[in-house]
């Protein structure tokens, strides 16, 4: 006799958050501003230059880990994007838009700016039930 | 994978690099009409994304820099269905700017007969099935 084990995942059916897991995206905000002060507080362009990805990468990485890790927040899918560029005296504008079901669904965003860098990182948090 | 919940890139690819199309094709980096330029880009791109009429939830991000030497990287971590959502962006530029759109599309779990469409992650309700031969 062999045992086929079959794991199916349900949905919960639950079209909102449980009071215990709402979603405040202004914890979400400080958590960005202190990982983007941390990461790039005494950086100077010759450093940055060279590190950009690895440091972008990183920090999109530790945002999402650290708002996972210590906002309780089980059903919420978590998107990060982290931006960062050189001060060249450029204009430039970021924006978002999004489709989604706004009683539930929120973001946050985090920027940091210093002589020779500019980054921002956008935080977008969808439910699913 | 049924290919009406699987993230189609190309189509959304198509639907972004129309809405840049119509709006930035031949100008100039003006930054009064910056503004402007980048909502209705958005907007574009978020009407064509409806129109596809998909069980997605959508979020799209637009970066319109002026060239000047600067350097730009842009990076993104997510937390999401590895099977059923994706992300899809697209760079474009001309003789005095940059313009990067990026659309990330999350599936909504639309429930076929019981058998839901499975998150990778960790979930707090496992239904477990034994099949014994």
């Amino acid at each position: 006799m062999t045992v086929d084990i079959k794991t199916i995942v349900e949905p919960t059916f639950r079209t909102t958050p449980e009071d215990a897991c709402k979603l405040y995206p202004t914890k979400a905000k400080l958590i960005a501003d202190e990982i983007l002060c941390e990461k790039l507080e005494n950086k100077s362009a010759d450093d940055v230059e060279f590190e950009f990805e690895e440091l972008s990468k990183s920090i999109a990485d530790e945002v999402k880990e650290k708002i996972k890790a210590s906002m309780h927040i089980p059903r919420y899918k978590v998107l990060v994007q982290a931006t960062i560029g050189t001060m060249k005296d450029q204009g430039v504008k970021i924006t978002s838009r999004c489709l989604w079901d706004t009683s539930t669904d929120n973001y946050a965003t985090a920027s940091f700016q210093n002589e020779f860098i500019f980054a921002s990182v956008l935080v977008f948090f969808l439910y699913t039930d | 994978m049924d290919t009406e919940t699987s993230f189609a890139i190309d189509d959304i690819e198509t639907v972004i690099k129309s809405s840049i199309g119509s709006v930035l094709t031949d100008t100039q980096y003006n930054p009064t009409k910056i503004n402007d330029q980048i909502n209705s880009i958005i907007s574009a791109t978020l009407k064509g994304l409806q129109s596809l009429r998909r069980p997605y939830k959508y979020t799209t991000t637009a970066i319109l820099m002026q060239k000047n030497g600067a350097g730009l990287v842009s990076a993104a971590s997510t937390f999401w269905d590895a099977e059923n959502d994706g992300l899809c962006k697209v760079m474009w530029e001309n003789q005095t700017m940059h313009c990067v759109v990026t659309v990330f599309g999350t599936c909504v779990n639309v429930v076929d007969g019981g058998e839901g469409a499975g998150e990778e992650e960790e979930k707090e309700e496992v239904v477990v099935n034994k099949k014994e031969e």
